[in-house]
């Protein structure tokens, strides 16, 4: 059984601090391969002879950090499942472009249902290109459900 | 009908149903192009050996299902926002359907916002969003 999370503090000492940062960028392959896959009809998406061609605009969602949790992050007993995920879009991404992901925890907050309370974990990644412009941000939300120690 | 522009678009409308290919060879090309190789979404027998039903289809696919459904309908819309909860697995070989209805228009700056669900044969709901999109306005 676990101790409950003290929400507030982990909120105090680890929200909106960037814990992660990475280069990466997409490939027109793996762009267009992924929109067809999701069933995209629309050429800008799956075309990359399209001169308007660009990432589907909920990719940017798979991308990963290299790190799942800020330094010093307790260890949470229980299985985190994936609670959700979102994702906004400020302009469109091309391919070949190098982008820089910077990763902070954005928000921890809880729900308490009949079966105990679920702690919800948010990180953010705001995604930028090689001119420092966001071009869009995704969020992760991991879930625990917590049991209260008997 | 498909829509061009804002004027095309009506409070309450509903999007024409769509069914993704949820097919493991899809969702393997799918896993493939968004670098996530895990073996839950790509083999039935090693997720069942994890305890889930089955290989999953990965959350942001089904999040990418939202949009492109959204693009069928409106095929010059700008998804500029997708928010998805997944409430429960969505399995990979079973057959789940996608609806779309909208809840607010702002024809002044083309603006809709549209609720989205991912419903298996059974009807019981599996994934939910709300996506903000940018249409047309002439």
């Amino acid at each position: 059984m676990t101790e409950l999370l003290d929400v507030e503090a982990l909120r105090a000492k680890f929200l909106n601090t960037v814990f992660d940062e990475k280069q990466f960028e997409l490939t027109a392959e793996d762009m267009s391969n992924y929109a067809i896959a999701c069933g995209e009809l629309a050429t800008r998406y799956t075309d990359p002879n399209d001169p308007d061609f660009q990432a589907p605009p909920t990719m940017p969602t798979c991308i990963q950090p290299k790190k799942r949790m800020p330094k010093g992050f307790p260890k949470i007993a229980g299985l985190g499942m994936d609670a959700g995920k979102a994702v906004q879009s400020y302009k469109p991404i091309r391919p070949g472009v190098k982008l820089t992901g910077k990763t902070h925890m954005h928000d921890i907050y809880t729900k308490t249902g009949r079966s105990g309370r679920m702690v919800f974990f948010v990180n953010r990644m705001d995604i930028f290109d090689s001119d420092g412009e966001q071009v869009a941000w995704a969020d992760t939300s991991i879930v625990i459900r917590e049991r209260p120690k008997e | 009908m498909t829509i061009a522009t804002i004027k095309d678009v009506e409070f309450g409308e509903e999007l024409p149903v769509f069914d993704p290919d949820t097919s493991l060879e899809n969702v393997k090309k799918f896993a493939t192009a968004a670098h996530w190789f895990g073996p839950r979404f790509t083999d039935h027998e090693a997720a069942r050996k994890e305890g889930l039903p089955g290989a999953l289809v990965p959350g942001i696919m089904s999040q990418g299902f939202l949009a492109a459904m959204i693009h069928r309908w409106a095929p010059q819309a700008n998804v500029q926002n997708v928010d998805t909860v997944f409430r429960a697995p969505v399995v990979v070989d079973e057959k789940y359907h996608i609806t779309g209805v909208v809840t607010d228009i702002d024809e002044a700056s083309g603006r809709v916002e549209i609720d989205l669900t991912v419903t298996n044969d059974a009807g019981e709901t599996r994934v939910f969003g709300t996506a903000q999109v940018q249409i047309p306005t002439g």
